[in-house]
């Protein structure tokens, strides 16, 4: 099964592969010290509090000491991330014995967060200025509407209704990947582009940010700045407004990206403006983890492959269609059949069975989310069964090894691969032998040796 | 474990819902700072610590666990000696964990829990109670009250973190609570609730030792209270998930001795009623807790008198075996 190559989970991959004096000089703000221990695995998180208050150095010997038997790869993984996020500092002694301490910065920031609590990064406004604020189910749709509106026009610009106001340059580079730009073709999306519009909110969120930070400096921004800012801004209070003046320029040009987004809401008063964060920012930093959002689901299948979907986005039309024949479509309800046909299609355009199935469940409406299983079995199986139509041939990559130049020669190198286990196929009569990619080498040299 | 392969109603993280069951016994409290008074000269002095220090404690530990995910929650109950009550909910203030400074928390908390107290002391004086030396806190009244609280979360919400409870205890175990604290263990066992438990008092709890072992928590006695929150932030701070791959603290041993029924004592050796399974420390005609049933082996017993043996199978011995 191919894996899904665009996952955007890691974005803190993006803060680790910074360098270390960045990276320092990030964790002089409590709120990326907060972001950033959030993201550990809840094992180095642990490390950490453990250790907060500990000056001295720990050997790594006797960290996994602290270790059950089934532990050790979890610890590894975790010591690495807290190296790779420079929260553990490695030190090597004289007899080559390593130890690990605390980044002073991020220990004096999270002590000091612990006995003083978190700080808000700036205050909001008095409701004198700001007069009346959305509430929080507007601006739930507000964030929900423009975030779909710069999905269809990243993947269909001709369907949008109105567009963001990103420049068609920033549009070509989040599309990059997603969509196949052929000269004198219309845009098709690749396969990567398909699995990203089955991804959850949070997934496809932190794959156009990353894609974001990534061009930064093309545009003359400093990417430290725009990921402490992005990390600053999900920690403000959900509706609450915040006065634009706080910013600074480089801030200012990216909130303005970050609302075409939906990330945040600008409105204006008669003096001043404000920005006011939606539950996509505010929720930036959770979705480090892999606990995604809990939205309310849309989608009906029955055992009759019919599928009804209530919901009144074009988006998710589109989305649907990727992989069923749409048949009517009502003002608040789409209805749709899965069909081999439709599903071939899907096959086609590199989207698997898992991806297709998770989607509809994932994204099960809450009458039938409750039943065990939201998708009926049948169409569950029979999804995977028509894939499987399709892969009927299984490529293997490999080598082909021929004109060998006695029977001995042939056998033993035969008996080589099946003892590396990467004997594919031997043809005693015409001595031809079909060996596995990743046993190769071994065999170059066994044959080698042979001569 | 497996969140990808079965939609689970359960978060796939380390969320977790965290309900701190605080001792708040003046009784306990006091005796404690008085002996801290007094030993602060002689020869250890650490094996207790004042109430405002704990707060010390305490209040960073809520803080770093609402540090540790964003989702976390953290539910703070007082257990007074004859009432207890929700002190502090981190699900009130408006959903950001991040919100809300310190010091306002910090305040609120003991604001809080000084009206519990004065409200703790006015329950306590409508049956007059003898002061005795060892005044036990209402243990059963906050673990049930805690356990409440965790189902109504089961039930509201289509996703709920993993919840466990936290016992901060001091006053020893009062024996007459020990069919109620029995079953809140029963049920937070039934529901895969771990009771974590920190004894501070003197002595160890059985109470605590067994819901801890029947829960599959951790009892830790704290050897050096002074630091407290290192103990409760390398032990208890630990997510459910990362337990399996930690060495946590064993038990040394579990003391498992019920209390009987009949005078709420402590005992190692007694009667059990073969149908309802109470326990009493002597022979009685009738169990007091199902009652028909021995009015039905008394009859059993008239009729069977003359034909067959005497059959005494009402009562039969319940043995305490040491671990």
């Amino acid at each position: 099964m191919p894996q899904v190559r665009i996952i955007a989970k890691n974005f803190m991959d993006l803060v680790a592969a910074l360098p270390a004096m960045k990276l320092d000089k990030l964790y002089e703000s409590t709120f990326i010290c907060e972001a950033v221990l959030r993201s550990l695995p809840p094992m180095a998180k642990r490390y950490v509090l453990q250790m907060l208050y500990i000056d001295t150095l720990i050997a790594a010997k006797s960290m996994e000491e602290w270790l059950l038997p089934d532990g050790l790869s979890k610890h590894k993984v975790s010591v690495d991330r807290l190296l790779q996020l420079r929260v553990f500092l490695e030190v090597t002694d004289r007899k080559k014995e390593t130890s690990y301490k605390i980044n002073p910065k991020f220990q004096s920031n999270i002590q000091k967060y612990l006995v003083n609590g978190g700080t808000l990064p700036r205050e909001p406004m008095p409701l004198s200025i700001t007069v009346r604020l959305p509430t929080l189910e507007d601006l739930e749709t507000y964030a929900s509407e423009q975030w779909e509106c710069f999905l269809l026009q990243l993947i269909n610009s001709a369907q949008a209704e109105k567009l963001t106001s990103f420049s068609s340059s920033m549009i070509k580079v989040f599309q990059r990947g997603l969509l196949s730009a052929r000269e004198n073709e219309a845009p098709k999306l690749t396969e990567n582009g398909f699995q990203f519009l089955l991804m959850d909110t949070n997934a496809q969120l932190w794959y156009i940010i990353r894609e974001y930070i990534s061009t930064a400096e093309d545009r003359g921004v400093d990417p430290t700045d725009l990921i402490s800012f992005l990390l600053e801004l999900s920690f403000h209070t959900l509706g609450e407004a915040y006065n634009l003046n706080t910013l600074t320029d480089v801030q200012r040009i990216a909130i303005k990206d970050l609302a075409d987004l939906g990330l945040v809401k600008l409105q204006q008063g008669r003096k001043e403006s404000w920005f006011i964060p939606t539950k996509l920012a505010t929720n930036l930093s959770a979705s480090f983890t892999d606990s995604s959002s809990s939205k309310e689901g849309f989608v009906v299948v029955e055992t009759n492959f019919r599928m009804y979907a209530y919901s009144t986005s074009k988006l998710y039309c589109e989305i649907l269609r990727l992989f069923s024949r749409i048949e009517y479509q009502l003002p608040n309800l789409i209805v749709g059949a899965i069909t081999k046909e439709s599903l071939y299609n899907a096959f086609e355009n590199g989207i698997t069975a898992d991806q297709i199935i998770c989607f509809l469940q994932q994204n099960a409406h809450p009458r039938v989310a409750q039943k065990i299983p939201t998708v009926p079995e049948n169409v569950t199986d029979q999804i995977r069964l028509w894939e499987t139509d399709k892969n009927r041939v299984e490529i293997t990559p490999s080598y082909l090894y021929e004109d060998f130049p006695s029977k001995e020669v042939f056998e033993a190198a035969c008996d080589f691969a099946r003892e590396m286990g990467g004997l594919l196929f031997e043809d005693s009569r015409t001595m031809r032998l079909v060996v596995r990619v990743e046993v190769h080498q071994e065999m170059r040299d066994f044959l080698r040796r042979q001569r | 474990m497996n969140a990808a392969s079965a939609p689970s109603k359960l978060y796939s993280d380390d969320v977790s819902l965290i309900v701190v069951l605080l001792d708040a016994n003046p009784f306990f409290w006091a005796s404690s700072a008085a002996a801290a008074g007094d030993s602060a000269s002689s020869h250890h002095p650490t094996t207790t610590l004042p109430f405002s220090k704990l707060l010390n404690h305490v209040i960073p530990l809520l803080n770093s666990l609402l540090l540790l995910n964003q989702f976390n929650q953290v539910v703070l109950v007082a257990t007074g000696v004859n009432s207890c009550g929700y002190i502090y909910d981190s699900g009130d203030g408006g959903g950001g964990s991040a919100g809300g400074s310190v010091p306002a928390i910090c305040s609120e908390i003991l604001r809080r829990l000084e009206e519990f107290v004065v409200k703790d002391r006015l329950q306590g004086k409508g049956p007059d109670k003898v002061v005795a030396t060892g005044v036990s806190s209402l243990l059963s009244g906050s673990l049930s009250l805690a356990l409440c609280y965790i189902q109504r979360v089961f039930r509201s919400r289509a996703r709920h973190p993993q919840p466990r409870i936290l016992c901060l205890q001091g006053s020893p175990d009062g024996p007459e609570q020990y069919v109620a604290v029995m079953n809140a263990i029963f049920s937070a066992q039934r529901s895969m609730i771990p009771i974590d438990s920190c004894v501070m008092g003197v002595q160890h709890s059985a109470f605590l030792q067994q819901a801890s072992y029947i829960t599959g928590g951790v009892y830790l006695k704290p050897q050096q209270l002074d630091g407290l929150f290192q103990y409760l932030s390398a032990v208890f701070a630990t997510d459910l998930q990362s337990r399996n791959f930690l060495q946590l603290p064993k038990p040394a041993g579990v003391d498992f001795r019920a209390s009987c029924f009949c005078h709420k004592k402590t005992i190692d050796m007694g009667y059990v009623c073969s149908v309802c399974l109470s326990i009493f420390c002597k022979h009685h005609k009738k169990c007091s807790t199902c009652g028909l049933v021995l009015i039905y082996a008394n009859k059993f017993h008239s009729y069977s008198n003359s034909k067959r043996k005497p059959f005494k199978y009402d009562f039969c011995f319940f043995f305490y075996k040491p671990h």
